[in-house]
């Protein structure tokens, strides 16, 4: 009676085991198709460029009820775990050797990502579900960063990995760099630079920046960017292109980002932002947050958002790591003196890729009259580098929060009808799942954070 | 000759046959007389006539008989039970109820589970959310199980599939919304059926197999067997259908923010036109406003209306006056149509009887080209070649389409949304049939706003949902007798389909700028074989009757769905004019199950009878690709009645009185594929493919899940069967499930297959059924059914505090949801979802600024289910009329409407018309003290009206937007008059037996807390139709109709 009912019961829809190449392809487009519509929807509103003008209360400060995006926890696990796949194939098949460095950066890249918005969470015991851990422990910033599989330790493992690796086989299904591991290094070695400078106010890692400054094998040009395009249509376009034409509209620009782009006579207004609709010269922000119960807003008063991020939206790329946000970092360990450097050559060196990275011709005076002109012996220097690379930074995912989480620049401004009491917030809310799927560990990360408060810091930020 | 026990009237057409010689039987004719030749002096002849008590009468050598039939009630007939097998209900030692065929023809439905509603106690049935063509839900003795709560249907002995698929689609507001194209039963049809049994519990069913666990719809075909020679019967319904009921809205207030409105380009261009908030300036005050259809003059001289925004820019709109629509949405319906045509002949010969039957349904629903139209063929044959052997075949052939099913959910796809939802009360809809920007057809939609909102007409016409299935069902068996007593029985059944379905997309759709089209393919087969070997005898008082069986199933499903979202050519739907790269979404899936079961059955005398059933299954949904050790699971089952009136003398007045008990086990397995992981295709990267590991992590492990149930029940009836009492207590566990238990998704996963929790069922099912008038003219038969379920969770597996078993969401938002959620110690059907903060006397705590504040934390809303259900028939028959009507009483339970909440915030609804210009204060209170040691006191700061009415059906919040969802419904009732032999044979009409005309209704009304659709709801959400939400449904049909029915 139980002839053939193994073989019934095989599923011919789905294989049981997958080549690295297709989960490698999966995660590098996947996590960025992802971000990047994380970056429109809801980064892009906690850095100031957009305002929402209906249904946002997420722009609102109440991280809690986004309205699409604004819970990007799922995706970065489930592109963990699939990375994490590659990686375990690479270290237990030697076939699969080449996978080894990029999935280690992946896991770096995504991790800090993870940990950057939320601070503690899941990562020793995460991934675990098939070994039967159902609830894994949150771990300390701290060690995510800082431990022997952490973040840094991970990008520094993947460096000597790669740089040993002596194998034929090419690494497959890379999108970002078609397979240079020679590019993959200097892609670990910029997110290196990062993420040193992100825990930088807690730990000395002069040293550590000095000797990648030193060795000088990142991403300093933009020739070496680590990023994909876009493209025109479905299934491989920037999902804003395709969304119903209300879900973009909605989006305006900022005060903040008018503000900041008219100071600096900064022609990349026009590639963020539309003219209003009455007068094609004028553009016009509003600030953060407003409360459309009581103030509607009259949208042809307003800028929308660009082309780009609509009808041309095959000329984005998402942005995995650049020279120019490298340089940025460096400019400001210079400025810091945690690198032997002038500041000012870096800095403009990152404007102008920054320029060149959205296509648009930087005007021959930006840097040497005017605002952005950098003098390193100004109070101001640091607010001007960080200022500086908010402009381009914008659709980086959370970048811009994070970094004015770390630095307080550009400085932003109170929404108009806070949802959070006024203050800004600096972590983004677990999500409401862990508290009944994790219970007993979600409990202790809740009360670490003021029961799951968005105005605890994380501890890079303490 | 056959007569009427009270009234001694000749009975014509009582179906006559001899007991154990199924095909021998005959009718009586006109006089009341019948012949039959019998195989042996001593037969027995079974004589059974609907409306009349079934009698069996031994010839013992007679040759001539007067038989007088109870009038009385149903209760002593037979019943067909497990295996086909007819047998009389007092040998049952659990309950069957049983609809005759007229109960189900007399209001047809055009889904088949609908003309069972209320009429049979413990079976809860909720029709569809999207009109005519939409899955009902049928649920027997509640939901026990977490993942399937689906009863087994089957139909002659065969099981036909009630599956639903719905096209694979997407919860974010981009691509596909979810369509309902139907459940797999709602195509039986009601004009073959000649009995429906419902075996609501697993003691019943214990010969169907696992899937019999959640009850076994029994349905029996018409036969020849009951025809004299050759009979040709027609039946004709044809009815009307409109909106069971529209929401109730305001007309005081047009579309508009702060009371500011003018139109530009819809897009936010004007004053507040980015949405469609009707918070505008006051109606009929005669302003004059620029609206979507007010004139635009070109500077060619061509006028245009403001809403051709793609052919004019930077032209001012001449305004028009911003008047009132109160009609705006009952002027989009039309009136729905359906009409039920059919045609039958039966016959008999000497070896045999035949049927054949042919039904044409075309219901045109009142939401405008949203149809069903179904063709249904069917043949029952059977042959006697000799003595002993006995071939029976049914075989149904049948058709369903529709050229449009609307799309359901949240979303511009759903009519509702524009429609209800975001329509402003301003709004005049008359313009949107022309449905085109002037100068841009074919290209552009013309609508009154462009944001969010697709034209509904244009949805209709040019963004459908096609449907096209064939279907066949049926089988053959074969008996042959070995011996006296000894049959064996071969029987084969198959029930395919295959459906082919067009999502088709025009060009300026919001969702897909330059259209999009999909095909989906959904093939399904399932193939029964079963052997029987049966030994029947009666030795002095002791009977028994031993069978022994096998059976094998099979099943195959196949889905393939291959979709573009972007057309070349606008209004062209093929694949070949993809302009996007495909997206292809295939799944196939084998499920077999081996059965071998015996049953015995000991009858001692004619008061005690006692069944035993034994089952054991092997499963290839338990088998891993390396083990098969876990597949197989046996379960037994034992009943007895016990007729206490046959023994003992009772007091006067109760004339029967049975007991019966049962227990019994079941085992059930999963679906395909849970035992071991797999890799599923992502999007493909340039069109280079992509993998991704399954979100679910499979389990090897699994074992059979086990549920136990005990029935106790009893029979009584009084005064000469007048009054009937059949009461049920039963109480079941379903232990071990095999579920999809959630976990955290830092795991790397969001859901584990495992065993585990258990879930207990009681409940108490009384049905009353009396005959409270019984004269020569008149006659009054009356049943109240009435049920009560309640599901307790009594663990959970692993520990776990919650499960959530179900969601309903808006759009893929977290926050926006009403969870499904089972605890240990709670009830299936209980919802949780948020609301505002509270403090704990139950009142808004409001803050400084008069606002509500929000509330993250998940909380109880109430439970679905219904404390108890009833349904109220009856049946009423003078001389020649008869009249009848259904009252379907449902107490309890709560509905979280979508309605409310959007149409709510978005002030459309009655609820928002008051609008003080000072602004309304929450009914809550402030705390004036610390958060610890609060001191609260009752607010009075003022908000404006759209701010207040804004928050306070905010989507975000479930709590205010809950229903309690208790009705009183007249279900349907209809009246008729007999035209028989003796009327038409001084008429032209002399060659016909019989004429019946009625009027019918459906639906009829309903009292119920809820003003703004029929409390009946079904939502879709996640691939599963759920109880407890409803979710922008479209309004349900109230039916009138007429119907012919002739026997010739």
């Amino acid at each position: 009676c139980t002839k053939d009912l193994s073989e019934i019961n095989t599923n011919t829809n789905s294989p049981i085991d997958a080549q690295p190449s297709l989960l490698f392809r999966k995660v590098l487009f996947d996590y960025g198709e992802q971000m990047s519509f994380e970056a429109f929807d809801a980064g892009n509103l906690l850095g100031q460029y957009f305002t929402m003008i209906d249904f946002n209360n997420f722009d609102r400060h109440a991280l809690s009820e986004p309205l699409y995006a604004g819970n990007p926890w799922p995706f970065i696990y489930k592109n963990l775990r699939d990375n994490e796949i590659v990686l375990q194939k690479s270290i237990n098949n030697p076939t699969f050797a080449v996978y080894k460095g990029p999935a280690l950066v992946m896991k770096a890249y995504m991790t800090a990502a993870l940990t950057d918005l939320y601070g503690d969470v899941p990562y020793n015991e995460a991934l675990k579900g098939k070994s039967q851990i159902f609830t894994p422990k949150y771990d300390k910033q701290e060690d995510i960063y800082q431990g022997a599989d952490g973040i840094l330790k991970n990008l520094e493992n993947a460096i000597t990995a790669m740089t040993a690796y002596t194998g034929t086989n090419k690494l497959d299904g890379d999108i970002v760099y078609n397979g240079n591991l020679q590019n993959w290094i200097k892609f670990a070695n910029s997110l290196r630079i990062k993420y040193l400078m992100r825990i930088s106010g807690k730990v000395n890692v002069a040293a550590q920046l000095q000797a990648i400054y030193t060795a000088g094998n990142y991403i300093g040009a933009n020739a070496n960017n680590a990023v994909f395009q876009f493209s025109a249509t479905a299934p491989n376009n920037f999902r804003i292109t395709t969304t119903r034409i209300g879900d973009f509209s909605l989006y305006i620009m900022s005060k903040t980002a008018e503000e900041i782009l008219k100071n600096y006579n900064d022609p990349r207004l026009s590639l963020f932002y539309r003219p209003t609709a009455g007068n094609a010269s004028l553009y016009t922000g509003l600030i953060n947050g407003p409360d459309a119960t009581t103030n509607p807003v009259t949208v042809s008063n307003y800028s929308l958002t660009g082309t780009i991020f609509r009808e041309n939206g095959a000329n984005l790329k998402y942005n995995y790591m650049t020279a120019w946000e490298t340089n940025f970092f460096l400019a400001e360990a210079a400025q810091k003196g945690l690198i032997t450097a002038v500041p000012k050559t870096l800095y403009d060196l990152a404007v102008t890729q920054g320029f060149e990275y959205w296509n648009v011709t930087m005007p021959a005076t930006y840097l040497t009259t005017g605002p952005a002109l950098f003098n390193p012996l100004s109070s101001d220097a640091l607010k001007l580098i960080i200022t500086q690379k908010w402009i381009p930074n914008n659709l980086n995912g959370y970048e811009a929060w994070i970094e004015y989480r770390r630095t307080g620049f550009p400085l932003l401004k109170p929404v108009q009808a806070s949802r959070n009491n006024g203050l800004y917030p600096v972590r983004m809310p677990y999500p409401q799942e862990e508290s009944t799927l994790n219970q007993a560990n979600y409990k202790a990360a809740a009360t670490a954070t003021n029961n799951n408060s968005i105005n605890t810091k994380v501890w890079w930020n303490n | 000759t056959v007569i009427d026990q009270v009234t001694g009237k000749k009975i014509i057409g009582v179906s006559i046959k001899e007991k154990n010689q199924p095909n021998n039987g005959t009718a009586s004719n006109a006089d009341g007389v019948f012949g039959l030749n019998v195989s042996s002096a001593n037969a027995v002849l079974i004589f059974s006539y609907i409306g009349y008590n079934t009698r069996e009468v031994a010839l013992n050598g007679k040759t001539n008989l007067q038989v007088s039939l109870n009038p009385g009630l149903l209760l002593n007939e037979t019943v067909v039970t497990a295996l086909g097998v007819e047998r009389e209900s007092k040998s049952l030692g659990y309950n069957v109820q049983q609809i005759q065929a007229k109960e189900i023809s007399e209001v047809k439905s055009v889904n088949f589970l609908d003309n069972i509603t209320a009429k049979v106690a413990g079976v809860t049935i909720t029709q569809g959310a999207s009109g005519v063509g939409s899955t009902s839900k049928i649920v027997i003795r509640g939901e026990s199980s977490f993942a399937n709560n689906n009863p087994l249907f089957v139909v002659d002995g065969t099981p036909v599939n009630n599956i639903d698929i719905v096209p694979r689609y997407v919860e974010a507001p981009s691509s596909f919304q979810a369509i309902d194209f139907g459940n797999g039963a709602m195509d039986i049809n009601p004009d073959d059926i000649a009995s429906v049994s419902v075996l609501k519990g697993a003691a019943a069913a214990a010969l169907y197999g696992s899937r019999a666990a959640n009850g076994v719809i029994l349905i029996n075909t018409k036969d020849g067997s009951n025809s004299k020679g050759f009979g040709v019967s027609f039946n004709s319904t044809t009815s009307i259908e409109s909106p069971f009921k529209l929401p109730e809205f305001q007309n005081t207030y047009g579309q508009g923010n702060g009371g500011q409105f003018a139109f530009k380009d819809g897009l936010g261009g004007g004053v507040n036109d980015v949405l469609t908030y009707s918070y505008g300036p006051k109606l009929d005050q005669g302003t004059l406003i620029a609206q979507y259809d007010s004139p635009v003059t070109l500077p060619d001289g061509r006028v245009v209306r403001g809403g051709d925004v793609g052919v004019y820019s930077n032209i001012p709109i001449t305004p028009t006056p911003f008047i009132s629509h109160p009609d705006n949405l009952k002027d989009f319906y039309e009136t729905g149509k359906t009409f039920i045509n059919n045609l039958s002949f039966s016959g008999k010969y000497d070896k045999g009887n035949y049927r054949l039957s042919y039904t044409d349904l075309n219901s045109q629903s009142f939401i405008p080209g949203v149809d069903y139209l179904r063709k249904n063929l069917s043949a029952n044959l059977s042959f006697q070649p000799t003595s002993k052997l006995s071939a029976k075949s049914t075989i149904i052939y049948q058709n369903a389409k529709s050229n449009n099913r609307p799309s359901s959910g949240y979303g511009s796809e759903n009519l509702q949304y524009g429609l209800l939802a975001w329509l402003p009360r301003s709004l005049d809809i008359e313009p949107l049939k022309n449905y085109w920007q002037t100068g841009l057809e074919g290209l552009r939609n013309y609508s009154y706003n462009y944001t969010y909102f697709d034209n509904p007409y244009f949805i209709l016409k040019e963004n459908r949902n096609e449907l096209n299935r064939d279907r066949i069902f049926g089988n053959i068996a074969l008996k042959y007798d070995l011996a006296p007593h000894l049959f064996v029985q071969l029987r084969s059944g198959m029930d395919y389909s295959n459906e082919g379905r067009r999502l088709l997309r025009n060009y300026s759709t919001n969702r897909f700028k330059n259209g999009a089209y999909a095909e989906q393919n959904v093939f399904y087969r399932e193939i029964n074989t079963d052997a029987l070997i049966n030994y029947t005898r009666k030795i002095n008082n002791f009977g028994f009757d031993l069978s022994l069986g096998g059976n094998q199933l099979t099943q195959d499903f196949k889905s393939n769905q291959t979709q573009t979202s972007a057309l070349a050519q606008p209004a062209l739907f093929t694949l070949a004019n993809a302009a996007t790269p495909l997206e292809i979404f295939t799944f196939a899936s084998r499920k077999r199950i081996n059965s071998t079961y015996g049953s015995a059955k000991f009858s001692f005398k004619n008061y005690l009878f006692v069944d035993v059933t034994g089952r054991n299954d092997w499963s290839s949904a338990l088998a891993t690709p390396l083990s098969t050790k876990n597949t197989s699971f046996f379960y037994p089952s034992v009943s007895g009645s016990f007729v206490l009136s046959e023994i003992t003398k009772l007091p006067k007045g109760i004339s029967f009185l049975k007991l019966r008990a049962s227990y019994a086990q079941i085992g059930n397995d999963t679906d395909p594929y849970q035992t071991a992981g797999a890799f599923v295709p992502a999007t493909p990267y340039n069109s280079a493919p992509t993998l991704t590991d399954q979100n679910i992590i499979a389990n090897p492990n699994l074992k059979p899940e086990q549920t136990k149930s005990a029935e106790f029940g009893t029979d009584i009836r009084f005064f000469g069967d007048r009054l009937g009492i059949d009461a049920t207590y039963y109480n079941s566990l379903t232990e071990n499930q095999i579920l999809s238990l959630p976990v955290s998704i830092s795991t790397g996963y969001a859901q584990r297959v495992t065993n585990g929790g258990a879930v207990r069922s009681k409940g108490v099912e009384l049905i009353l059924t009396g005959t409270p008038i019984l004269s020569k003219n008149f006659r009054w038969n009356s049943t109240v059914n009435f049920s009560t379920n309640t599901s307790t969770v009594e663990s959970l597996p692993d520990g776990a505090k919650q499960l959530t078993l179900a969601y309903a969401r808006v759009y893929d938002s977290p926050a926006q949801t009403v969870y499904y959620i089972a605890t240990e110690g709670g009830k299936i059907g209980d919802l949780w979802g948020t609301g505002y903060l509270k403090n704990s006397d139950g009142k808004f705590i409001v803050d400084a600024s008069g606002n509500l504040i929000t509330d993250n934390t998940l909380k109880k809303l109430g439970n679905y289910n219904p404390d108890f259900m009833m349904g109220f028939s009856n049946s009423f028959k003078y001389k020649q009329f008869d009249f009848g009507f259904l009252f379907d009483w449902r107490k309890g339970g709560i509905l979280v409407s979508r309605t409310l909440a959007l149409a709510g915030v978005a002030g459309q609804l009655k609820e928002t018309e008051y609008r003080p210009t000072d602004g309304l204060a929450f009914d809550g209170v402030v705390n004036t003290g610390t958060s610890t040691n609060p001191v609260y006191i009752t607010n009075t700061k003022k908000i404006s009206a759209e701010s207040y009415y804004r928050q306070f059906y905010d989507r975000n919040n479930e709590e205010n937007n809950t229903y309690d969802d208790s009705y009183l419904k007249l279900r349907q009732f209809n009246l008729g008059y007999t035209f028989d032999k003796a009327a038409l044979s001084k008429t032209f009409l002399k060659d016909v037996q019989s004429i019946k005309v009625s009027f019918v209704g459906k639906n009829v009304f309903a009292i119920s807390k809820i003003p703004h659709f029929d409390p009946e709801q079904l939502a879709l959400q996640g691939n599963k139709f759920l109880n407890g939400t409803e979710d922008m449904s479209y309004p349900s049909a109230r039916s009138f109709g007429l119907s012919l029915g002739i026997n010739f």
